[in-house]
This record gives C-alpha cells, structure tokens and sequence, in this order.
C-alpha cells in the first residue's frame, strides 16, 4: 500500500490494519466532501427544476428539467440581469488591468531600483496591509462624492490604478526578488533604461504572479459586495452582486427558483478560474498565505 | 561602471591611491557630475525609483493616509454629510464607552463568532489537512473538493443559498423532516441565527487546511521514522512533532482568520436583510458601523467605531504576537 509510505516502517502496523486504516480515511474524506458538495449541487438542481418542486424533496436529481427559472431570474428584476452582469464584467477587468499594471510597477521599484527612502517606503507599504478599510471608508466616500463619482464604476476602479491593494505589491515583490540579478544588471550595462528593463525582462519572467495576481482581483472584484453596495445606486449601474440582492429583498420566498438559477449563473466566473487555473490558486494560497 | 573598458576593478583603482592625474577613462556614456552636498548624494539617481511609484504614492497619500487623517478627525465630530462636522471633543467615543447598546450588542455578536469560528473552522482545517497528509490516494481531487467553498464562500450566492438552507421551509429542516425531527426557523431564531454564519465560516475551512498542508510538507519524515523506532504512537508522533513544528503555521492561520472574522460582513447582510436581526443576534460589527454610516448618515460617529475596530483588532493582533513566544516553536 503505497498510500502509507510514510508510515512503512512502522512495524506495529500489518499491512491488513494499514488497508483497513486508509479505507477508514477514504471514507470519512468522502462522507465530508459529499456533506461540503451536497448545498452547492441541491442549489444547481433547484435551479433546473420545475418551481413546484423546490421544496417538497432533498433529493439532487430533478424529476424533469425545467430551464424556466433562468428566464425568470433573467427577467426577474426591473432591469435584465445580464446588464450586471456587463457591469461586473467591466468593473473586474478594469480592476485586473490596474492592479496588475499599478501593482508591478511599484514592486519593480521596490525589488530592483535603488532610491532614497526605500526601505521606509517598503515598510509603510507593508504596514497599509494592516489598516481595515473601514478607516479610510468615510472620507474615501466623501472625496468621490465630491468628484460626483458616486454612482460610477470610478470609486471601485480608479483605486486599483493607484496600487491600493499593497497584497499584490508584496506578492510581487516576493517574486521579483527572485529573478536573477544578472539579467538585469546585464541589461544596465549595455544601457538599457529601468523602464526598458522592467518592459523587457522582468515582465516577460514574471507571468506566472501576474497571472496569480491577475486572478485574484478578478475573483476579488467579482464577488465584492460592499464597494457596489456603498457607491452604486441606480439599477442600471448594479453588478451582480448587488443585483442578487435586490432579489431576494424584492421577491422575498416567492421566486426561489429564478433566485438560485441566477446565483448560480453568478458562480459560473468563479468556478471556470477553479477548474482551469486551480494549480495557480492554491500555490498561492500555499506559498503566501492569501486568505481565499 | 566607468571603468568598464580598462578591464579593472573598481576596488583596484581605489587602491591605487590619489593618481598624478586623473585618468582618462573612456566613458561610454556620460555621467552626471556627482553632487557633494549630503541632499544631493542621497537623493542620486533616485528619480527613476519615484517614478516608478508615483501611482502608489498618488494612491498612498490620496486613498489611505489621507482618509485616514481625515476619518481620525471626523471621528471627534458630528459630521454627517450634509452639514460641515462640528468639533465634539470625546462625545462619540464616551457614547461608545458607555451609552450604546447596540455598539456593545454588536461587539457581543462579533467577538462570539471570531472566538467560535476561528477555532473550530482551523480545528477542521487542521484535522483535514493531517489525514490529506498521510499520502492519501486522490488527495488533488479531495484538496480540490474542500477548497472550492472557500473560494466561493465571499459570494452573495452563498449567502443567498445559506438563507434558504436555514428557513424554516429550508433544505436542513427538510431532511430533518425525513428522521422526524421538526426544526426551527434557524435564521430567524435569536439564539440559532449566529450558528449558521459560524457553520458557512466552517464550510470555508479550505484555504486554511492548504496552508496547513504545505506547512506539514515542511516537516522531514525522518522524525516521524526515529519516532516510530523508538516506539512512540501515532498520537504521541502528532502531540509531540506535528503539533509543535506546526505552530508557526497555526500562528499565521490564526492571526489572518481572526482579522479577516472580525470584518466579515456580506453574509450576516444577506442573511439578516440589512438589519442585524433577529434582536441584533447577527449584528456584525461592521453591519452596525455600515447602518451608522449608510443608513442614518451619522459619518463622525462611524469613523469614531472605525477606530475602535482598528484598536481592537490592534489589541488581538499585538496579543497573539505577545503569547506567540510560549507556545509558538521557531525551528533555528
């Protein structure tokens, strides 16, 4: 059994008792991961069955399929979902753009160029990784009241264009240090400018954080709840979230099955990064302790 | 680097004393004449660097350190958005102290779900994690399985699901139904309502339980061979070398997950509809200061709760790290 490799030398385990061990483990993973799984597969089923039978079985197997809640999800509200879904989209590929963009520039600078300053700048960068947000909330919503952003995408996007989110300067940093000195000093030699040093050779070395770092605030901005709820107000500038919301404040019990079939389109995003980028996701997690 | 095309050293022309007369090195590119004040040598070839953070300056002084000037003075104020804020000394924050139910409702109900959920949520991870490390088979199709709560977890989806999982019609009472069992309305029962916040706390016990595993990787398995020579049991091994070489990963989870509990917020809204209800029993703390701040517009005395979140969560922070040397084990 090679599953116990560990333990093999353990003599006062038989193989017989190791098997029956590990066959022990595997039932115990499966019973949790069926207990995990069963909320989120009942809610899919929800979704495509008829309206009627939502709540008279626990089952996860629909009796027909009944595609008739995602037109009335769809519809539900005074505007179609897929106008939030459009502002979702825009709002979390403009915030990937400027995080990646803002956040890799200020990691270059802290990794590679030498300036006056830098090792105090670095631990104030380190520090604002500390401040809740709710400090900063107030006065943040009255500066972008008084821009007149308020009910635009400007207060949710502007900020990540100004390296806001110091996690991903920090996760950057950590990788830039990381890239042979070498290049870069080569590439100085032969009179090349940071600029072009940054453009040419750290960039192109450093897809695999951009990448993390990319993924990260798209699923970051997807599933933000309370930055459109402060500064969004007319239903034509909702995002998903909000939109979800506004259902089940208007629809109450009433229309579960549009409710979970909308829900669930609104995982469809975040499910998609977990099947095709998982590997990314969790040496992420794993290496630098992100939170999600 | 201007003595590049001599093929010497820098260390070796310094060594070479004051020459007669300085040498023509040829220089391929024309350097700036170095400046002698100890302002100009400091800030030499600094421009590059500056520019490069401007956008993080720009953000720096106008979206965090500025706000937070401001949100400090606001918080001695009665500002409320309308009106320019009138100074009132120490008034928001002796209410806090001692005239707001609601403040110490909302402390209540936050500091019951970090000190339940934290726990039991890294209690779980960890149990997880050691039996994923025991070189499991299919171990990348369960890790895949346990983290994808985790990173749906944040979702208004969730809440949503969470809300109808926990009615009295919900899914939880239906298959209740089936053992003949009658449960109650979870989410509208004042002393069930904040479970079901801590149990879809625990649901996301994933991204603990990663870190956790790429922690118990960490640990040679040499130990746990000499262990097993020696005759220690299964259970001796983890009290005695899992669990101490694990501390600081344990340390790390519980400082991240108890900050990040303390400023949870979109479920106890979508569960609650906004109102903290049934009787406050889910009024997270960031609820309360969100109605403050949001719903009646009372924006000096929010940032003035802001602070006291911020001094709270300093105070857990500074006495995690202060304990840490007792029972945090540092390999050196």
């Amino acid at each position: 059994m090679t599953s116990l490799a560990i333990f093999s030398k353990d003599d006062s385990i038989s193989p017989r008792r190791s098997r029956f061990v590990s066959l022990l483990f595997h039932t115990l993973l499966m019973v949790v991961s069926i207990i995990m799984l069963y909320p989120l597969l009942w809610m899919l089923s929800a979704s495509i069955r008829p309206e009627a039978e939502i709540f008279s079985s626990t089952s996860l197997l629909p009796s027909s399929i009944d595609l008739s809640s995602y037109w009335q999800g769809w519809t539900g509200l005074r505007v179609e979902f897929g106008q939030f879904f459009w502002n979702s989209l825009v709002i979390s590929v403009l915030s990937v753009a400027g995080n990646v963009v803002a956040c890799s520039l200020a990691a270059y600078a802290f990794a590679r160029l030498k300036f006056a300053g830098r090792n105090f700048w670095f631990a104030i960068m380190l520090g604002t990784l500390m401040i809740p947000y709710h400090v900063t909330l107030i006065p943040q919503y009255v500066l972008f009241l008084k821009l007149g952003w308020v009910d635009t995408i400007l207060p949710l996007v502007v900020p990540k264009f100004l390296a806001v989110d110091a996690f991903f300067i920090f996760l950057m940093v950590q990788f830039f240090r990381g890239i042979p000195r070498e290049l870069d000093e080569a590439a100085r030699m032969d009179g090349c400018s940071a600029w072009r040093i940054y453009w040419k050779i750290m960039l192109p070395l450093s897809t695999p954080v951009l990448a993390t770092a990319a993924i990260f605030s798209f699923l970051w901005t997807w599933d933000d709840f309370f930055g459109p709820l402060i500064y969004l107000n007319d239903m034509n500038n909702y995002t998903v979230q909000l939109g979800l919301r506004s259902f089940v404040d208007s629809s109450g019990s009433s229309q579960w099955g549009g409710l979970f079939a909308m829900s669930t389109l609104s995982l469809v995003p975040v499910f998609f990064f977990f099947l095709f980028f998982q590997r990314l996701l969790i040496e992420g997690i794993a290496t630098t302790g992100l939170k999600r | 680097m201007g003595n590049k095309m001599t093929g010497r050293p820098a260390v070796a022309i310094a060594a070479a004393g004051p020459p007669h007369h300085p040498p023509q090195v040829p220089q391929h590119r024309q350097r700036k004449p170095q400046p002698t004040s100890w302002f100009g040598r400091t800030w030499q070839g600094s421009g590059p660097g500056y520019m490069f953070l401007l956008p993080w300056f720009i953000g720096f002084f106008g979206l965090t350190l500025g706000p937070a000037i401001v949100s400090f003075y606001l918080s001695f104020t009665d500002f409320d958005l309308l009106r320019s804020p009138n100074w009132v000394g120490m008034a928001n924050y002796v209410r806090i102290a001692t005239s707001d139910p609601k403040f110490a409702a909302s402390m209540g109900v936050t500091l019951f779900f970090v000190l339940f959920s934290v726990p039991l949520k890294l209690a779980f991870a960890l149990g997880v994690a050691v039996v994923l490390n025991r070189g499991i088979r299919g171990l990348p199709v369960y890790r895949a399985v346990f983290y994808l709560p985790s990173l749906l977890g944040t979702s208004v989806a969730i809440a949503v699901l969470w809300r109808q999982l926990f009615a009295s019609d919900g899914l939880v009472n239906s298959i209740l139904a089936e053992f003949g069992i009658q449960g109650p309305s979870w989410i509208s029962h004042p002393s069930y309502s904040i479970w079901t916040l801590i149990i879809l706390s625990i649901w996301q016990f994933g991204s603990p339980m990663i870190i956790f595993l790429a922690g118990l990787r960490q640990i040679p398995t040499d130990m746990y061979e000499a262990a097993s020579l020696d005759g220690a049991s299964k259970l001796r091994q983890f009290i005695k070398i899992t669990l101490p070489l694990l501390t600081p990963v344990i340390f790390f989870n519980a400082v991240v997950q108890t900050i990040d509990a303390f400023k949870a917020f979109t479920p106890a809204f979508i569960i609650s509809g906004g109102t903290g209800g049934p009787i406050n029993s889910t009024l997270f703390y960031t609820l309360y200061l969100y109605q403050e701040a949001f719903g009646f517009f009372r924006m000096g005395y929010a940032s003035a709760l802001a602070w006291v979140l911020v001094v709270i969560i300093a105070l857990f922070t500074a006495f995690s790290f202060l304990t840490a040397r007792f029972w945090v084990h540092y390999d050196d």
